[in-house]
């Protein structure tokens, strides 16, 4: 089953910290998003592996907008 | 207007001993014995005729007739619900209460309806058990409805038996906790079962604020149903099938807007738990939705009289925790979990989390200091940055309110770089979900301690709890930053025509200036700047200091919150 991990909100992504294929734990960081002056983790909401990447750096995006897509 | 008078039963003062009640007090002296005289008659249920029979005999129809209500639905119906993991509603009863100190009321209560036939269909109990004892030593009143009699369908008895709980656990200053596991409205009975949600909601409303309300949605609440849980002041659910709450649910929902749905998710514990908070805690059975009711209660009073119980505590109130010197990070862009910091300054680093689902990017629960109950309200960095949002607000507000009610401290945890931006936020009304924590703070009147770790932004600080919102005393540490907005925003602002580098010394200057807890301080705007690791003893100290705080609102029949 796959799991969508999408933006809490508006924002522009500052760092990607893995790459499609890897294998993550729980609670991982992800991806950072800066938003409201900070940096902002986004984890793993489960144990899996990294399916696709759907943003680059540098990357503006929406609340609600899809990040990654984990397996 | 004359202001409402509290009489506690045992005085009366004599100016207010009314005719009324000297007549009824004088009726106890012409009490006799109760009569009974013809009975067996009505409405097709069988009362048992009383006259011609032995004593013994009338003994023995008593456990007759109990040990019928108290079969319930019958070993089929009980079977039926256990394969569905639950349990019946004595045996979540049998949880509650201590050992032994359960006491039934109103056990023979019976239906009216003789339409369709109901007339010859018996409800032992009526579908609900209801009734009062101890938890922990103290006395609890309780209602659990009862799915394997009639689907624990409500009529009109059945809210009545509901209804008289309420009135007492309201009049005797008890908490009530509520075990809904219901089909619905008996619809049999028209517009009783109608009235008897209603007369329910009005009991609700009038407990509000007087007796803590817990209730629990052991079973499927539907329509009506809901609303009750909505009225009180806790909301549980189970993490298994059975437990749903919707006003509509997933097969009129598909019929109206053909949206397709199952229950669960339509309704189940996460969703309510995540998505809408409408409820305030998740259990993953029967058994731990039971033991965190008993675990809430340990946190509060049994009524608004009262202060909430005061425990031993072992954890040092002296206790310097070297760690917070250093938990806030070097960068004010890098988050720190502030569950983590809470942690670290309550006794024994227990919390319980209200809502913990919903809403992440503010922390509402309860814990100890010095083994007395507070209420903590906390921004989490680690989730949407801390920032305010409708849901943090309107959680944060009813919570505030909840404690305020119960006697309850408030502990405040400051770390917010301001409200969430947005079209969403504007068109779903962050101005009045906002406001609720504008109104929710100056309104309480209990204790109220903010400590400010680190961000405390304009509009978005006024509405975590500052002085002018009427704390009592406001804690920051070296780390905080309490201005009217973020350096880099405002230094754009000011030199907005200088050249870049112009503007980057500005804006150091800036930083060094407001960045910091020393121009509050300066103006009074804050009591004091603390080292982080001498938090739990300050907060203890000014606890104790804040112990007989009075403080006056003028009379109104209440408030308007925005809501």
């Amino acid at each position: 089953m796959s799991v969508e991990i999408s933006a809490p909100m508006p924002g522009s992504i500052v760092g990607i910290l893995v790459k499609v294929g890897d294998e993550v734990k729980e609670n991982d960081e992800l991806i950072t998003l800066e938003a409201m002056k900070m940096e902002n983790p986004i984890f793993a909401p489960s144990d899996g592996m990294v399916k696709e990447i759907r943003v680059k750096e540098k990357d503006s995006v929406e609340a609600g907008q899809l990040l990654i897509v984990m397996e | 207007m004359n202001r409402p008078v509290f009489l506690k039963y045992w005085h009366v003062p004599e100016r207010l001993c009314s005719v009324a009640f000297r007549r009824w007090s004088r009726s106890f002296s012409c009490v006799s014995t109760p009569v009974i005289s013809e009975a067996g008659s009505g409405g097709g249920h069988y009362i048992g005729r009383i006259e011609g029979m032995t004593n013994q005999e009338k003994l023995d129809l008593l456990k007759e007739k109990a040990k019928k209500v108290e079969a319930g639905g019958g070993e089929k119906a009980i079977a039926k619900l256990h394969a569905s993991g639950r349990l019946t509603a004595r045996e979540r009863l049998a949880l509650l209460f201590d050992e032994g100190s359960f006491v039934e009321l109103y056990k023979f209560v019976e239906h009216r309806c003789t339409n369709f036939g109901m007339g010859t269909k018996e409800s032992p109990g009526e579908g609900v058990v209801t009734g009062y004892g101890t938890v922990n030593g103290r006395t609890v009143f309780s209602y659990a409805q009862d799915f394997g009699v009639m689907g624990g369908s409500l009529g009109e008895m059945h809210a009545t038996k509901i209804v008289k709980c309420l009135e007492q656990a309201t009049k005797t200053g008890c908490p009530v906790v509520g075990m809904n596991d219901s089909g619905g409205a008996r619809i049999h009975e028209g517009i009783d079962a109608l009235a008897g949600y209603g007369k329910i909601f009005y009991k609700n409303t009038m407990a509000s604020g007087v007796i803590p309300q817990i209730c629990a949605i052991m079973g499927p609440s539907a329509g009506g149903a809901v609303y009750s849980p909505a009225l009180m002041d806790f909301v549980y659910m189970v993490k298994k099938d059975y437990s749903q709450m919707f006003i509509t649910g997933p097969v009129v929902v598909k019929s109206v807007t053909g949206e397709e749905v199952s229950a669960v998710e339509l309704g189940g514990a996460i969703t309510h738990n995540q998505k809408s908070g409408n409820s305030h805690f998740v259990a993953d059975s029967d058994e731990d939705c039971i033991g965190q009711i008993k675990q809430l209660l340990s946190y509060l009073p049994s009524s608004h009289n009262e202060r909430p119980p005061v425990i031993a505590c072992d954890d040092p109130v002296d206790r310097r925790e070297e760690k917070l010197n250093t938990i806030v990070p070097e960068s004010s862009k890098r988050p720190y979990d502030m569950k983590k910091l809470i942690r670290m300054v309550v006794d024994n680093g227990e919390i319980y989390e209200s809502q913990a689902l919903f809403a992440t990017n503010m922390i509402t629960c309860f814990a100890r200091m010095d083994g007395s109950t507070v209420g903590i309200i906390a921004n989490q960095p680690l989730s949407m940055a801390g920032c305010l949002d409708i849901d943090a607000s309107d959680k944060a507000a009813r919570f505030i309110r909840c404690c305020d009610c119960f006697n309850v401290p408030l502990l405040t945890f400051v770390d917010v770089p301001g409200y969430l931006p947005g079209i969403n936020q504007e068109f779903g009304g962050i101005i009045r979900h906002g406001a609720k924590l504008l109104y929710a703070y100056p309104e309480a009147t209990v204790p109220k301690i903010t400590i400010v770790t680190r961000k405390a932004y304009g509009g978005a600080y006024l509405g975590m709890c500052n002085n002018e919102a009427g704390a009592d005393m406001v804690i920051a540490w070296p780390t905080a930053e309490i201005a009217v907005m973020g350096a880099d925003g405002a230094a754009d602002i000011i030199f907005r025509t200088e050249s870049a580098d112009v503007k980057q010394q500005m804006k150091d200057e800036y930083i060094e200036e407001f960045a910091t807890p020393y121009r509050a301080a300066s103006h009074a705007l804050i009591e004091q700047v603390i080292e982080p690791r001498e938090t739990r003893p300050t907060i203890i100290s000014a606890l104790k200091m804040l112990e007989n705080k009075e403080e006056e609102r003028p009379y109104k029949k209440h408030g308007n919150i925005p809501l």
